[in-house]
């Protein structure tokens, strides 16, 4: 029984550890993986996701229907933001990141002067259970779930609908898509709009483990970008998907031995070594091996 | 001399005329003679608009004429704070010790830089993943640091100090003297000059135009027998020497520096600088890392709860309104050259 | 927002008819001409025994405003502290503007007796029969554990407008929680506002930030918030609580309730190092013992890992010095998991007000060894409260920074109006005296060699519904730390910050290491 629970244990670290880093990662997954647009405003489309599911849930509605909310919110808003100024820097990655970081610095700033410097932090639902000596929360349980869930349903989307196949070509070669009768502007504005809503969503998802503060989106940045990037570009799904099951691994059992600072350290190193060695990231051993891919 | 004088006036930065060099002369007597008007506080305030300047020469040097985006600047800046912040703190009863710690400071920044760059750029990875590898490095160089708050963690008699920081840095001294305030600022203006002319005369010399090739088309200089790899390096090192002189002038000014310096947001701050003054021009990149510095500092500094909003619509507006940059922009549009500077050259 | 208008307008008032005697420059080191100076010599003043701040006559009027300096972090990560202790610190500068102050003087004879409350009945003898003799320890036993009662009305009037007939003004730049910015605003304001004290500082790194550069203008400074301890600098004041004054106490109650085995759980900061180097040492002073610890970086916020460790660990309780917004991120986390450990603490709580911010259970069973908390129910905090909120109606919370900020603010106005000027080094001189000081708390007394405060403890308790009750109290304990060290800056200055490894106490007591 001891060891089960050991075992159960490390398991559940890694679990909470890489959907940490997926559900950091899959608002830009699309807009990074798939448009390049080097968004450095992503922190802060997930903290718009945690307040909108916070003042949803000060209000009544249960978390489901919060995040939900967020989605919208965040999707909406990103759709604005991409008519209005993002559209004008494809292909201009740097000057994406610009004004992004700009964009950032106005919404983490206004979050600030519209509510203050917290929100009142949402519970975390669900209980624990315990097995041995230790115990665990669902919740992580739930958010793992949850995001299989996501990922799997942005496979789809990319993979199985006429939305996707437009999307997939648009990226792929735009004028052609173009001369094909696509809508090209409709498709950036609608991937844009999801990868902002995924931000949202996983923002309001994460929203009960942290506090709710106007700058809280500064610590998913890092670790979404190097989750993307470290997945790459050849299969992006499965890449971030692959990519924080990889750091994850490396990071929990350093964590566990040498402590939360070393197994952070550790994270890095991966990614850097990673990223040297296989530019294309680790979708492009995946994309060797496996027809399903079907992305890119 | 007559070849000193054609390298620095050459066409790869904006001005070359006659006007332009006696507008340039004119403000750096302006700056010359700004102690003689300004309180000390002034000048301590203005010296650190200036040190930044390098810093973001050097990322002018690697991004825009070299076509390699960098995230890593700031991680040589803190590398070169925090050796001198050593070695000094290590030779306090010696007097030459603050000039020996410099050179320690710029060497291991010199050094850092060029393993890193060896690992990257001789591997040719595509060009969008320096700049990713070079973030990584900056944060695993301020996690690391962040490490270091134990009591353990000391070279010689210097804690490193975690993120509260290395405090007690010694300043620059040679002999008796000690450099601060006034003649402080003198000394970032002079080297701020130098930094600035000694980029400009590279950029257009050979070697300087070996580099701009390499951005334009990175094949066809390798096929024209240069080793790509390794002018980018050359390039890298030299980017990460002008961080560690702003590095150790930060650390000279203020006497103190934490792992933050390294941080996420930090940086993001030369490439700020270098894109809203434009990244093809030494001297709108100097102009744009002193006006925004300076603007950040008078926003906080009147108590205005919007000077981060207002940061961020200027960026936003840049890079809608002005995309090159805005001093490239203003240097290079109609109206400069046809009211204000008919001798200029339309190219940059 | 009434903040905002509150940060450009200073809180000045009409100006006075009169003339400006000296000015304010500070020249560098030479003898200060001002005429009230030179009236004053009279630093010997600070010999008399008053209890009550007693009225002073009004000195030739200047319209030169007092000037305090003060930089907190009003925007940025470290706002939620930032904005309460300028709130206090408005607060305070209104009172004095409007005539009052604390009740409290300078201490010539030394010591907490010069202030007294009124205490129980004396003990009485008495005879039972002709064999025994009963001692009845007098009266009704004390309240609520107290071993004297307090003033209540300790905020009383100056005979003063602002200090010395000068209005105060607070002179509050932001320091949007960036070192750089730090040091520049602290240069601003010593240099070009020439304030006459500096109040600034909330992180250890920020403080540590602008010593050097106030220590090379000679600047009058307060650090009022609690920090690891060490501090030993001629200039600065550190009113708020240190390790000896949290650490201690709530170990010895913790231990005594629920066992010796300690699992720590500390901010990979300096303050969360150093403390936890406290717990470690103390513990086997008490037959405890430290069975494993944590260090977490500042941007931690996931905690599966730390929480798997406690777990495995199975200690008897967990101490917890967290620090900032990501790291209180532990307590619903470990909540969630079902974590029922009881918990200490020195920061959280009076600091962050965690327990209002995180849905209960998160702080079940948090107990902190605290200077000051807004629950504290006597009668003179309840007074200070509503008047906080009367004036800032629409804050969150009432915490330990702001409250240590208030008193340091009357306290430098009392130290002021004694010495007769707002010249920096008279003014320090002055409080180098020893005062002690009615703060909201209950006493404090700044010990002059230290420059450091003692302060009245009290064991704060959160149960499941985070209600705070407070288990035991400590009306006094002194920051003695640096009297160990021998340090005296009265007659021996200092710029240093002491730490743990220069203490041979610290590996007196313990066994292994």
């Amino acid at each position: 029984m001891d060891a089960l629970s050991e075992v159960v244990s490390v398991l559940y670290q890694f679990g909470t550890n890489a959907v940490f880093l997926l559900l950091s990662a899959i608002g830009l997954i699309v807009i990074l993986g798939m448009m390049n647009i080097i968004n450095l405003a992503h922190g802060e489309f997930m903290m718009m996701g945690a307040y909108i599911a916070t003042i949803a849930t000060e209000h009544g509605s249960p978390l489901p229907v919060a995040a939900f909310l967020s989605f919208l919110g965040v999707a909406l808003f990103g759709m604005i933001l991409e008519r209005l100024v993002i559209r004008r820097f494809y292909g201009r990655e740097l000057g994406a990141l610009v004004v992004t970081w700009g964009i950032s610095l106005i919404l983490a700033q206004g979050a600030l002067l519209l509510f203050g410097p917290y929100m009142p932090a949402i519970a975390i639902p669900s209980g624990s259970f315990s097995l041995g000596r230790y115990s665990f929360s669902y919740y992580w349980l739930i958010l793992i779930a949850v995001s299989i869930i996501l990922v799997g349903a942005l496979w789809l989307i990319y993979n199985r609908t006429s939305f996707g196949l437009m999307a997939r070509a648009t990226m792929q070669n735009p004028a052609m898509a173009r001369s094909l009768g696509v809508d090209v502007e409709k498709v950036y504005a609608l991937t844009f709009g999801l990868g902002a809503g995924l931000a949202g969503l996983s923002g309001a998802l994460l929203a009960p483990t942290t506090s709710i503060a106007p700058f809280m989106g500064q610590q998913f940045v890092a670790p979404a970008f190097i989750t993307v990037v470290v997945g790459g570009g050849a299969n992006v799904i499965a890449g971030a998907v692959g990519s924080s099951a990889l750091l994850s691994f490396v990071q929990t059992p350093v964590g566990l031995l040498l402590g939360t600072f070393s197994g952070m350290v550790a994270l890095l190193l991966t990614a850097l070594i990673i990223i040297r060695i296989l530019p294309a990231g680790i979708s492009s051993l995946l994309q060797g091996r496996s027809r399903l891919a079907g992305a890119r | 001399m007559r070849q000193l004088f054609r390298l620095i006036g050459g066409s790869h930065d904006i001005g070359s005329s006659r006007w332009f060099w006696s507008a340039l002369t004119a403000l750096a007597a302006a700056f010359l003679f700004y102690p003689l008007f300004g309180s000390e506080f002034g000048a301590t305030n203005v010296a650190y608009y200036l040190l930044n300047i390098p810093l973001g020469l050097g990322l002018a040097l690697l991004w825009g004429y070299g076509g390699v985006l960098s995230f890593g600047q700031t991680a040589f800046f803190t590398i070169a704070g925090y050796v001198y912040g050593i070695v000094a703190g290590n030779m306090t009863e010696n007097s030459a010790g603050t000039v020996v710690a410099s050179c320690a400071g710029l060497a291991a920044a010199g050094v850092v830089s060029a393993a890193f760059g060896y690992f990257v750029f001789f591997g040719r990875v595509a060009a969008w993943i320096v700049p990713i590898l070079t973030l990584v490095l900056t944060l695993l160089l301020s996690t690391f640091l962040g490490l270091t708050a134990g009591y353990q963690w000391r070279v010689g008699s210097v804690l490193l100090g975690g993120y509260n920081g290395m405090t007690g840095i010694p300043a620059l001294q040679v002999g008796d003297f000690v450099f601060q305030g006034y003649s402080f600022y003198y000394v970032t203006l002079a080297l701020v000059i130098l930094c600035y002319l000694g980029l400009r005369m590279l950029v257009n010399s050979h070697p300087g135009q070996v580099v701009i090739a390499m951005r334009e088309d990175e094949l066809r200089t390798e096929l024209l027998g240069y080793d790509v790899r390794l002018q980018q390096l050359g390039v890298f090192v030299l980017a990460a020497l002008l961080s560690g002189i702003s590095g150790l002038l930060y650390v000279q000014w203020g006497n103190y520096i934490t792992p933050s310096s390294a941080g996420l947001i930090q940086a993001t701050l030369p490439v700020i600088w270098v894109a809203v003054g434009g990244r093809d021009s030494l001297l709108a990149v100097c102009i744009a890392t002193f006006l925004l510095n300076q603007l950040t500092y008078v926003l906080s500094s009147q108590g205005n709860q919007y000077a981060l909003v207002i940061v961020g619509v200027i960026l936003v507006a840049v890079m809608l309104f002005a995309p090159q940059g805005i001093v490239v922009a203003i240097a290079r549009s109609r109206w400069w050259r046809r009211t204000v500077d008919p001798n200029a050259s339309s190219h940059g | 927002m009434t903040e905002q208008d509150a940060e450009k307008t200073p809180l000045s008032g009409k100006s006075e008819a009169g003339s400006t005697s000296g000015n304010d420059e500070r020249p560098r080191g030479g003898p200060v001409m001002d005429r009230r100076t030179l009236m004053q010599g009279a630093g010997a003043a600070v010999a008399a025994t008053t209890v009550l701040s007693r009225a002073m006559p009004v000195r030739a009027a200047s319209d030169e405003p007092v000037k305090i300096g003060f930089i907190e972090d009003q925007s940025g990560n470290l706002s939620i502290y930032g904005i309460q202790k300028l709130h206090a610190a408005q607060l305070a500068v209104q009172e004095i503007n409007d005539g009052l102050t604390l009740a409290g003087g300078p201490v010539g004879s030394g010591g907490m007796g010069t202030f007294g409350s009124y205490a129980a009945q004396p003990p009485v003898e008495k005879e039972i029969g002709a064999e025994e003799q009963f001692i009845n320890d007098g009266g009704p036993q004390s309240q609520k554990g107290m071993v004297f009662a307090e003033d209540s009305d300790v905020l009383i009037k100056s005979g003063d407008t602002g200090i010395l007939g000068r209005k105060v003004q607070l002179i509050a730049p932001d320091g949007q929680s960036t070192n750089t910015l730090w040091q520049q605003l602290t240069r601003r304001l010593i240099q070009e506002d020439k304030v006459d004290v500096l109040v600034a500082g909330f992180a250890s790194a920020e403080r540590e930030a602008i010593r050097p550069i106030v220590d090379q203008h000679k600047q009058l400074y307060f650090y009022t918030n609690q920090y690891e301890g060490g501090v030993a600098d001629e200039f600065t004041f550190c009113t708020g609580a240190v390790c000896e004054q949290q650490v201690i106490p709530v170990m010895q109650y913790m231990v005594e309730k629920y066992g010796p085995r300690i699992f720590t759980i500390a901010a990979n900061y300096n303050f969360g190092q150093l403390t936890a180097a406290w717990v470690r040492s103390f513990a086997p002073v008490l037959k405890a013992q430290v069975i494993a610890e944590e260090f977490p970086p500042l941007e931690v916020s996931e905690f599966s890992t730390v929480i798997a460790h406690v777990q495995q660990a199975k200690p008897d309780w967990v101490m917890t010095l967290l620090v900032g917004q990501n790291q209180s991120n532990y307590y619903p986390q470990a909540a969630a998991a079902g974590l029922k450990y009881p918990m200490a603490s020195t920061v959280n709580m009076a600091q962050g007000y965690e327990h209002k911010r995180f849905k209960p259970p998160s702080l079940a069973n948090m107990h902190n060894a605290v200077n000051y908390m807004q629950e504290i129910p006597t009668k003179r905090n309840q007074e200070f409260v509503k008047r906080f909120y009367k004036m800032f109606p629409n804050d969150p919370y009432l915490g330990q920074m702001a409250q240590n900020t208030y008193f340091s603010i009357h306290l430098y106005a009392k130290a002021a109006r004694l010495a007769g000027t707002t010249d920096q080094q008279r003014v320090r001189k002055v409080l180098e005296a020893g005062w002690a000081i009615e703060a909201p708390e209950g006493s404090v007394f700044l010990e002059p060699g230290t420059h450091h405060c003692s302060h009245y403890i009290r064991l704060a308790k959160a149960d499941a519904d985070h209600n705070i009750s407070f288990v035991r109290e400590w009306p006094m304990i002194e920051a003695w730390w640096l009297q160990r060290l021998g340090v005296n800056l009265v007659r021996h200055p200092e710029h240093k910050q002491y730490v743990p490894d220069e203490d041979p106490f610290f590996k007196m007591f313990v066994a292994s290491k």
